[in-house]
């Protein structure tokens, strides 16, 4: 039965495809933003949520994702679609790399801190690599196309990114539901008796970072025609810190948790824009909350509330 | 020395630094043969059980396992090749329900490659078939109530009998047992002692097996190892053992 309600999900998508008309522009934006954060989320909340290794190189994956795209579009005159995929392994080869430091055995508060380090690094490449990126003043993003189909507006925006968005959902919970999602949560409980037991412990947390460094990327790609502007100011502490609360707020190591915190996060502060600085405030208050109440996030919420919501290797 | 050896240690040495903590030590395992390895706390028999099952590198020596050298190679290549073991304490994956964790002991079993599994659906059946045959070995070994709970919230005497199925479940040629008995009621000694046997002589697998429950050792082994300080002192009989000098030695520190 509750594999049947978890099919209806699906149709999630299709009753956002007439949303459009309901918002203005800058509706519109918004939710374009939530949209794209959801694989940021997803992507993060891999490797911290379900292997459970503290990497704190996200905002890495996705400003390179987002540069990687305005670089081709602006230099080489690429239309977007064509520069989607080459974000995406941008992110991957990123991710890649930044597990280096896990397969030496580097772990918890060591292993944030050289994987921040990573994305600092980065921000810094941004900045100093100018004649590509623009340096600290940064770079406008060419108007964006697909197939020759301009996405000039956000509405049209919207569209391309639901499609990948939904792309990005579908495969990243096959991958958490097959025996690799059954392997990244032993490897969390028991690495050593994940090894035993004959996963290759190694080649696993490789392919959650690539996975996620891959769809994090995907969503640079989507930030960089939705804000039309890449500074390296975008890629900053601030940006992980944010990154870092959507999968607090949603809940670690679940694929909803993910998605519920990108929409909540980016939504949020939305409600207070009248009032200057409140947004901060509401902000910190609710990631308070949720760890004070919700230690699982609002994805433990859900859980309780219907199993259809339960992922099946999320456990709070 | 014949072909039918399972599991032979040459000269195995294991240094900590300046600590040899297993020093040139053989001996053999074979198939349907239960070996015990006792020896007083510090003797160096779980780092030996270390280095068979790759947690550790010996330095020096060589292992081999149904003829191919093992020494080097890395703990999941070595449970890939049909040795697997159990551990000390809290070997199971506590957030997984007892069958998840026979699942991934079938890990190898269900296979689907990465991008196979991304946009075919063949991997669906080798997992239905990977869980029934997981519900089948709990059901077999007592535990298969228990199936779909939480392994962290079992007794310690499932969590022992979920790990030794988790481990059984690919038909491994060689089990390594590290304390079974530990923190068990002794009717679920018996029982264990009992299922070790069938082990052996029914299915033919090659056991060793690491014990401080002297009285479990003494009846199901064929053959007890002795190890103080690193080297090996005793190789026979468990009734031989028990009069050996050497043996009265190492545990009392006289003779």
């Amino acid at each position: 039965m509750s594999r049947v309600t978890r099919r209806l999900f699906w149709l999630i998508p299709l009753v956002l495809v007439p949303v459009p008309l309901l918002l203005n522009p800058y509706q519109q934006y918004v939710v374009n933003t939530a949209l794209l954060y959801v694989p940021v989320g997803i992507g993060f909340n891999l490797v911290v949520g379900n292997l459970g290794l503290l990497a704190f190189s996200n905002v890495a994956y996705f400003g390179l994702g987002a540069y990687t795209s305005g670089v081709l579009m602006a230099h080489l005159g690429l239309p977007w679609w064509l520069t989607v995929i080459p974000a995406g392994m941008v992110g991957g080869v990123a991710g890649s790399i930044a597990s280096i430091p896990a397969l030496r055995g580097v772990r918890l508060f060591y292993l944030a801190i050289m994987t921040l380090a990573f994305g600092e690094l980065m921000r810094w490449t941004y900045i100093r690599w100018e004649v590509l990126t623009g340096g600290s003043m940064g770079m406008a993003v060419p108007t964006a196309s697909l197939f020759g189909w301009s996405l000039d507006t956000d509405r049209r925006r919207f569209y391309a990114f639901l499609a990948i968005v939904v792309l990005i959902v579908a495969t990243t919970d096959r991958l958490l539901r097959s025996r690799f999602g059954r392997a990244f949560l032993a490897i969390k409980d028991n690495e050593i008796a994940a090894a035993a037991m004959g996963i290759p412990t190694d080649r696993y947390i490789v392919l959650a970072f690539a996975w996620g460094g891959a769809v994090v990327g995907l969503g640079g790609a989507m930030f960089a025609i939705s804000v039309g502007h890449l500074s390296p100011i975008s890629f900053d502490l601030t940006e992980l810190i944010r990154q870092f609360a959507i999968i607090m707020v949603g809940g670690l190591g679940s694929l909803t948790g993910g998605i519920i915190g990108a929409v909540i996060i980016t939504a949020a502060p939305q409600v207070f824009t009248s009032f200057p600085g409140f947004d901060e405030l509401v902000f910190g208050l609710l990631i308070v909350l949720v760890i004070l109440f919700l230690p699982r996030g609002l994805a433990s919420l859900l859980a309780r509330a219907h199993p259809a919501f339960v992922d099946r290797y999320y456990r709070d | 020395m014949t072909d039918a050896q399972l599991l032979q240690l040459r000269d195995v040495t294991v240094r900590f630094g300046g600590l040899v903590a297993v020093d040139s030590v053989s001996f053999s395992v074979n198939s349907g043969e239960i070996c015990a390895l006792i020896g007083p706390n510090g003797a160096g028999k779980t780092t030996l059980f270390n280095a068979v099952s790759g947690n550790v590198v010996a330095d020096s020596g060589s292992i081999l396992f149904r003829g191919e050298e093992i020494r080097q190679l890395t703990p999941h290549e070595i449970s890939a090749r049909g040795a697997r073991r159990t551990f000390q304490n809290g070997g199971l994956f506590r957030d997984l329900t007892a069958l998840e964790n026979v699942l991934v002991g079938l890990h190898a079993q269900v296979a689907s490659g990465f991008i196979g599994l991304l946009f075919g659906n063949r991997s669906a059946a080798a997992e239905a078939a990977a869980t029934r045959r997981a519900r089948e070995l709990l059901e077999l070994m007592g535990v298969g109530a228990m199936a779909d709970q939480k392994a962290g919230a079992l007794s310690g005497g499932q969590q022992r009998m979920v790990e030794i199925v988790r481990a059984l479940a690919t038909n491994p040629p060689l089990l390594l047992l590290d304390e079974p008995a530990v923190g068990l009621a002794p009717q679920a000694r018996q029982q264990l002692a009992a299922i070790i046997r069938t082990l052996a002589r029914e299915r033919g697998i090659g056991i060793l097996l690491i014990e401080h429950a002297i009285e479990l050792v003494m009846s199901v082994a064929d053959r007890v190892i002795v190890l103080n300080d690193g080297r090996k002192v005793a190789d026979a009989p468990p009734e031989q053992v028990r009069a050996d000098r050497a043996v009265l030695e190492a545990y009392l520190g006289h003779a």
